[in-house]
């Protein structure tokens, strides 16, 4: 797919490499919720918040994948104005705060 | 027109299509100003970004934690150190989310880079939080 490297510092590489740090962080912390909310609220459903994150987990996965395809594609056609632009990101700092809403009515509620 | 550098025969877009390309980025409060900064500078700002949700991930994680796991504290200090790092975790993502707008604006603007108050922020919560978890230690 790539014909030419970009750059000698590998900068869209190590870009992908760090969603691939994400979602992994994403999926870990689901995994974790998903064995311990069941338990914690005695109650099967809450499972949904681990699978919710895992579903976002994979689809940044898949993203990260678009995205740096993307740069090299815009890199080589020299088309600078059609590099990927802040719409993954958005969604990485909503779903970010969701989940520290979450965990703070998690923490408060399991607290009561 | 054809490039023919490229190993898949792929055709440049025409100005008018790079035009529609440039309109159609999200968020407009970055796009709109400027010009392309080095690629380089903008993938610096997303791995910025990237390792700000981490951190805030990090945080929430550990804030939930604490009060789940029934670690043996005071329970009001041991509250109290969870919220201040759930609250810290919630803070981070939105202040990365404005810090990574604001950098790419003055990249493409080609302005000094704007500081970011997440630092002090994020030193200032984990401070308070391990002094919490201290005196939560020390009066069980």
């Amino acid at each position: 797919m790539t014909s030419k490297l970009f750059d000698p510092g590998l900068q869209p590489e190590r870009t992908e490499l760090a969603w691939r740090r994400t979602a992994l962080a994403i999926a870990v912390g689901s995994l974790v919720a998903m064995r311990l909310l069941p338990g914690v609220f005695q109650d099967p459903l809450w499972v949904i918040p681990g699978v919710v994150g895992l579903v976002l987990s994979s689809g940044l996965w898949v993203g990260a994948r678009g995205r740096y395809a993307a740069y090299n594609r815009a890199l080589e056609a020299g088309d600078l104005a059609s590099i990927p632009d802040g719409r993954l990101i958005a969604v990485v700092a909503v779903a970010a705060t969701a989940t520290g809403v979450l965990g703070l009515v998690v923490a408060v509620v399991a607290t009561a | 027109m054809w490039d023919s550098e490229s190993s898949a025969g792929r055709r440049l877009p025409s100005e008018a299509e790079r035009h529609v390309a440039r309109m159609s980025r999200f968020p407009k409060s970055v796009y709109r100003h400027g010009t392309e900064p080095d690629v380089r500078f903008s993938l610096a700002n997303e791995r910025t970004f990237l390792a700000w949700i981490r951190t805030g991930l990090a945080l929430i994680a550990g804030g939930v934690a604490l009060e789940l796991l029934g670690v043996d504290l005071q329970s009001s200090f041991r509250l109290a150190a969870a919220l201040v790092l759930i609250v810290a975790g919630i803070l981070t993502p939105a202040f990365g989310w404005i810090g990574w707008m604001r950098s790419e604006r003055a990249m493409r603007l080609q302005e000094p880079l704007p500081g970011s108050p997440l630092g002090p922020v994020v030193a200032a919560a984990v401070s308070l939080a391990g002094i919490l978890v201290l005196l939560g230690v020390l009066l069980r």
